[in-house]
């Protein structure tokens, strides 16, 4: 540390939880205190960046409401009554917990429910260290929004994520693509955030950038086109353009032949594909090809075929047609003009983006969780990237790269290799967990990096039945969030400058997160608390060695990307990971499909008709709104003064975002009798919230929009959570784990009927927001 | 020739995220914010003009335009600005005894008043970085990679290059000050 007086600069991170960004930080340290954070270099200047949270950042570590000491609740959950602990009391208490209710109901009843841990890892991976050593459960919470995107992902991939295929090659400057198609995604605010600068240094270059959005977002505004599609039906657009592609003869045959299933012959008796065993071929499980010239099934791997990708054929008396045959079929039911029927999206843009992207060199397209977050998202990416594939603009050659070896848990988990591992639950799968024991009873729950109350599906569900059901809730948070409220033990977490970590971005980079200054009250890291914890539990020998020694671990782990990479260098800036293999080798990616290639027909989806991707309608997001009871569907944009719900507390930001408001379109506000800033309460079955109005054209007629992350307590009632479900869709079960459907949900606004609360200037701070208890019926807390 | 320090602000690039306002504010310890991002053509921040889907929507930071000819310092009774050979209009606040004079004269309401401190207070061009080779630090926290700072009378500089190749504007030209602060407009959207 610098002596008081004199100002000295530390590198360090900003973890944040942007994905695949993490901006560099220089730190100015003055004595104990940082005075400053500003961008730090990086080779590639393009990386060079911070954003306004970024520079917001010490308004978090010297927040005067920062959780200062551990806590024990006093009064009823959620009253927020609590009284000062020690750290030891706190921990003793927890472990004496653990093991009774352990006894009772085994390891698994305690679940670790690890939120976003930004861009952390030895943060996450000490915790998960600790639930495998204990054999507990580790609640992903992949399924807060973010997991419909592996699954399709899988599906059509074999890949937890589309990126590398979609926009890898985008992402590390090798292509320059002629289209930008930004598709349910707003860079410009939200991730993948560093992309944004690599969209509009393409457009300067010539670049069409597209955007599809049901808000005209900050990336919308720098589009060429624009298309305002409805929530939740974008698997139909892309069909829609399947349609249009096919039938002008736009797709890309030998990219489809070479990568993909299009050849392989599926039946149209029981919508499996065609085996080597059932054109004779004994045992073989081969996939089965029509061959043209001698105008019969031959298996895949026989050479000299000339593959047939259309028409219809008998093979042994079973009826089959290529896969691209039966996508053909499907695409044929979508013409423009239906398409736009449905999508909201005018007929001849349709066609024209379709023809854009069918003649185009290169497209990339640019995608996210957001349009994943409907019921059936997952389909809505594997439209997507069915597009891509049609026209060969996945990057299916691989001509070098670097593996981000650092994202591999296994150096964690494996701590004892003779004992099992953790048990797995989605996080919508806790709520039945915890409500009625199904798959198993989860007693205990332990919170960290997540604002579970604030920012999960049906907040009144988890109050009034999670909430009350659980025998303990332990919370490791910075302040008194919504859901730290409810918590039995309640300990104070560090913010980024107080603790050491090991960052595996941005791609293809990875940097050391220093700790600048000395953890602030008694505040711990959460390598720190685990460890604290894991020593009552008799584990301390797996935690001796600290943060420190986890990122020896990552370092030390063999890994092939990461060698070369040190301590001592990573002390003065960011390294790239190994490339791996050298960059002039070509070689074709065998996708992790069942099939090695790009399956857009997923044959373990045929039984439940949705083999091909389908245009299936949304479960709540209303698309014939007329007479129904409500009639507008509800989504959750990103904001960019939040990363979810963190920063919703910070002043800096909140003088340039004061409140929550609800954005509506002129035309439903005049329906409904509603003008610019009017409060009004946006309701459904479930729950309702009350808040402002921004009346603008910027968000698709009935289609209203609140950002999320707002805290429960700063609307004037409820919350954006107070709306949403918890419906789980069981195909998502099965190809990864269920996702929150926040932007398919559908709900009726009415104008408040108490107008005359003050109404804030523009800019003006507001006071600190207080802390409400959310509105609870019926039980009261159990214990 | 004489160095002519100013900026030059790309709307096509600006994402309006207003990094450059909470970094000014963070960089000069400010109350006011100097540099404030406009959402051109709307009644309110971050909202579109036309009607769905046909809309459009740019951003405008505006700050002090440093201009070559400024009414403000001129206006200013203690002399508590004035304009620098290199061309930063710099505000000196213990001069300042909050008459307001400066900011009925600027054409841009680039001038803010501390109500805390009854005094006014305006962007400074970062002098304290500049005079030490750095760029403003609103220019290297620019999200969008919207923002250049140099000598605009330095035919090589990285903002002269812009004002021969770009087509661009300056605010209020009319009001005679020769503002220092160029702007390029947005690319009008292509279709497909």
């Amino acid at each position: 540390m610098a002596e008081r007086g004199k100002t000295s600069l530390v590198r360090t991170v900003c973890p944040a939880h942007c994905g695949i960004d993490a901006c560099g930080i220089l730190a100015h340290v003055n004595g104990d205190r940082v005075v400053k954070v500003e961008p730090a270099d990086f080779p590639d200047p393009k990386h060079k960046r911070i954003c306004l949270r970024g520079l917001s950042s010490l308004d978090i570590t010297y927040h005067p409401d920062r959780l200062k000491y551990p806590m024990r609740r006093r009064g009823e959950r959620g009253e927020g009554k609590f009284e000062r602990i020690s750290w030891g009391e706190a921990l003793d208490t927890i472990a004496e917990r653990f093991k009774g209710l352990a006894d009772r109901y085994g390891w698994r009843s305690i679940g670790w429910t690890l939120g976003g841990p930004g861009a952390g890892t030895t943060k996450f991976g000490a915790y998960l260290r600790l639930a495998s050593l204990t054999q507990s459960t580790r609640v992903s919470a992949w399924g807060y929004g973010d997991s419909a995107l592996p699954c399709g992902s899988r599906a059509l991939f074999g890949a937890q994520f589309p990126y590398q295929f979609l926009m890898g090659k985008f992402l590390t400057g090798k292509v320059k693509p002629e289209m930008v198609v930004v598709w349910g995604s707003n860079p410009a605010e939200s991730q993948p955030l560093n992309m944004m600068r690599r969209i509009m240094d393409a457009k300067e270059r010539g670049a069409h950038v597209v955007v599809i959005d049901p808000r005209f977002t900050v990336t919308a505004s720098k589009a060429d086109q624009y298309l305002g599609v409805r929530p939740g039906t974008d698997a139909a657009l892309a069909l829609g353009m399947i349609n249009v592609i096919f039938r002008e003869g736009l797709q890309d045959d030998g990219f489809i032949q070479r990568h993909t299933v299009g050849p392989y012959l599926g039946r149209t008796d029981t919508g499996e594909y065609v085996r080597g065993r059932d054109i004779g071929a004994e045992g073989s499980e081969e996939y089965v090809i029509w061959d043209g010239a001698s105008d019969s099934p031959r298996v895949c791997s026989d050479v000299g075929i000339t593959p047939l990708m259309s028409g219809t054929h008998t093979v042994k008396g079973l009826t089959c047609k290529p896969a691209l045959q039966l996508l053909m079929d499907l695409a044929q039911e979508y013409p423009p003009e239906r398409t736009a029927e449905i999508t909201g999206v005018r007929t001849h843009i349709i066609t024209r983006l379709a023809q854009r992207i069918g003649t185009a060199n290169s497209v990339t397209f640019v995608t996210n969780m957001g349009f994943t977050r409907t019921y059936h998202g997952d389909i809505s990416l594997r439209a997507l990237g069915t597009v891509a594939a049609l026209t060969g603009n996945v990057t299916a050659t691989f001509s070098g790269g670097y593996l981000p070896a650092v994202l591999n848990w296994r150096p964690f988990l494996h701590a004892d290799p003779d004992r099992p591992s953790y048990s797995r639950l989605g996080i919508l799968q806790l709520y039945d967990a915890v409500i009625s024991d199904k798959p198993y009873p989860i007693k205990a729950v332990w919170f960290s990096f997540i604002n579970f109350l604030n920012q999960c599906a049906h907040s009144t569900k988890i109050a009034n039945e999670i909430f009350t059901k659980l025998d303990l809730i332990v919370a490791a948070e910075l302040f008194m969030t919504p859901t730290a409220r409810y918590a039995d033990i309640l300990l104070p977490a560090c913010s980024y400058l107080e603790f050491s970590d090991l960052i595996p971005f941005p791609y293809p980079y990875v940097q050391l997160q220093q700790k600048v200054i000395e953890p602030l009250y008694e505040s711990r890291s959460d390598v720190d608390i685990a460890s604290g914890l894991a020593g009552r539990l008799g584990l301390g020998e797996y935690f001796d060695k600290g943060e420190e020694g986890f990122i020896d671990l990552i370092l030390d782990s063999g890994d092939p990307s990461m060698e070369g990479i040190t301590r001592e260098r990573l002390r003065e800036g960011p390294m790239r990971l190994r490339l791996i293999p050298d960059m002039d080798q070509q070689l074709d990616i065998p996708f992790s499909t069942p099939s090695r290639k790009i399956e857009f027909y997923c044959e373990r989806l045929r039984e439940v008709g949705q083999a091909l991707p389908v245009y299936l309608e949304p479960l709540e997001a209303p698309l014939k709104p007329e007479g129904k009871k409500y009639p507008l569907t509800f989504i959750q944009g990103h904001s960019r003064f939040r990363t979810h719900s963190m920063f919703a507390n910070v002043p800096s930001l909140l003088e340039l975002n004061p409140e929550p408001v609800v954005e509506i379109n002129p035309r439903d506000a005049a329906e409904r009798d509603i003008s610019d800033n009017d409060l009004v309460t946006v309701f459904n079955d479930r729950g309702k919230t009350t808040l402002r109005t921004r009346v603008m054209e910027g968000v698709r007629p009935r289609v209203v929009n609140i950002t999320e992350g707002w805290w429960i307590g700063q609307f004037k009632e409820g919350s954006v959570n107070h709306l949403t479900h918890d419906v789980i869709n069981p195909v998502q079960e099965t190809l990864y784990e269920p996702n929150m459907h926040m932007n398919d949900v559908a709900v009726e606004v009415v104008k408040a009927d108490n107008q005359d609360s003050p109404q804030r200037p523009r800019y003006h701070l507001p006071e600190l927001p207080q802390y409400h208890l959310p509105e609870l019926r019926g039980r009261r807390g159990r214990r | 020739m004489k160095k002519r320090l100013g900026l030059v602000i790309d709307q096509e690039r600006c994402l309006g995220c207003e990094a450059c306002t909470v970094a000014c504010k963070i960089e000069n310890a400010t109350k006011e914010h100097w540099i404030r991002v406009e959402t051109q053509n709307a009644a309110q921040k971050d909202t579109p003009e036309g009607r769905f889907p046909d809309l459009k929507m740019s951003f405008l930071p505006r700050l002090c335009n440093h201009c070559a000819q400024p009414p403000c310092v001129d206006a200013c009774p203690l002399e508590a600005l004035g304009k620098r050979e290199d061309g930063p209009v710099v505000l000196d606040q213990q001069r300042c005894d909050g008459c307001q004079a400066c900011m009925e004269v600027c054409p841009y309401d680039a001038i803010r008043y501390n109500n805390h401190e009854e005094k006014a207070e305006k962007c400074n061009l970062c002098i304290h970085r500049i005079d030490k080779g750095l760029e403003p630090f609103c220019v290297i926290c620019c999200e969008g990679q919207a923002m250049h700072f140099g000598d605009l009378n330095d035919n090589t500089s990285a903002v002269s290059r812009i004002l021969d190749t770009r087509e661009t504007f300056q605010l209020n030209p009319e009001a005679g000050t020769e503002p220092s602060l160029y702007y390029c407009s947005p690319k009008p959207p292509r279709g497909l």
